[in-house]
């Protein structure tokens, strides 16, 4: 589906209004800091700053990425559809995997308060789930003549 | 720092939560279709497009399989959420072999026409 010149429109001045968002708070961010008495030292109170700034930034992408999807403007209805409709199991398997994968890690990294490091058995598992996939899709593609306008 | 580190954690809760809601809900609702989920294409000569759909034995025992594996790799996790679990060796295989036998189900359906006329 192509983006219209109206929403690039849109999509553009967001973009920007978040970032000049971002740069003003964490500034304030650092000038309340630079009064506290704990921050002496200004390379830690710009540390602070800036991290601040790129935690909201990212925070404030996803709201809105999350809002446009929820709100449709971005649709995801053919996330798990094949080009020419029905459901694909092999997508949905995937999605499946990749979210339990995804939540595993939130969990995980939230608990334990480090990145850590991903098991032998877990890239297997998303391995295997990941290559039916694509395998799925070159048996479709081949299988129909090798035009994926005419899939199922 | 130790409120930086917090906010991070907040974040990531929110975003991640808010994604599997917000796919959760469309899944539910029937913005994101589910419609033959269980279908496979099946060579039909009396069809304009050469295929039908029917329920597919090799898409069920998949799907089964899958949610079987997410579910128990889930309550591990949820268990002892301070490491990933270890996922049995057997379980791993168990996955792969539904997987190959999904693939190879569409794979004999899909390019079995094509494979006759190779060999006439």
């Amino acid at each position: 589906m192509a983006i219209s010149d109206e929403d690039k429109k849109t999509f553009r001045s967001w973009f920007f209004g978040l970032l000049i968002f971002a740069i003003v708070a964490s500034i304030l961010v650092g000038i309340w800091l630079h009064g506290d008495p704990h921050f002496k030292n200004s390379t830690v109170v710009l540390k602070a700053a800036f991290t601040f700034g790129s935690l909201l930034l990212v925070f404030l992408f996803g709201v809105v990425v999350l809002a446009a999807l929820a709100s449709g403007l971005i649709d995801i209805s053919e996330l798990i559809e094949e080009e020419s409709g029905g459901t694909s199991t092999s997508r949905f398997q995937l999605l499946i995997f990749t979210f339990v994968i995804g939540l595993s890690f939130v969990i995980v990294v939230t608990c334990k308060c480090e990145i850590p490091s991903l098991p032998a058995n877990v890239l297997a598992l998303l391995g295997v789930s990941a290559t039916t996939y694509g395998v799925s899709k070159g048996i479709q593609f081949g299988g129909k003549n090798g035009n994926p306008t005419e899939d199922k | 720092m130790r409120s930086l580190m917090n906010l991070a954690r907040w974040e990531a809760i929110v975003l991640f939560f808010g994604f599997i809601a917000v796919v959760l809900w469309k899944l539910m609702t029937g913005g994101i279709s589910l419609s033959y989920l269980l279908d496979s294409d099946i060579p039909d000569a009396d069809s304009p497009t050469a295929f039908s759909s029917d329920v597919s034995a090799g898409r069920t025992q998949l799907l089964v399989v899958t949610l079987a594996v997410a579910a128990y790799y889930l309550l591990q996790v949820i268990q002892n959420p301070r490491e990933f679990p270890q996922v049995p060796t057997t379980m791993i295989a168990a996955l792969g072999g539904s997987h190959a036998l999904y693939l190879a189900g569409k794979a004999r359906t899909l390019l079995a026409g094509r494979l006759k006329d190779l060999f006439k």
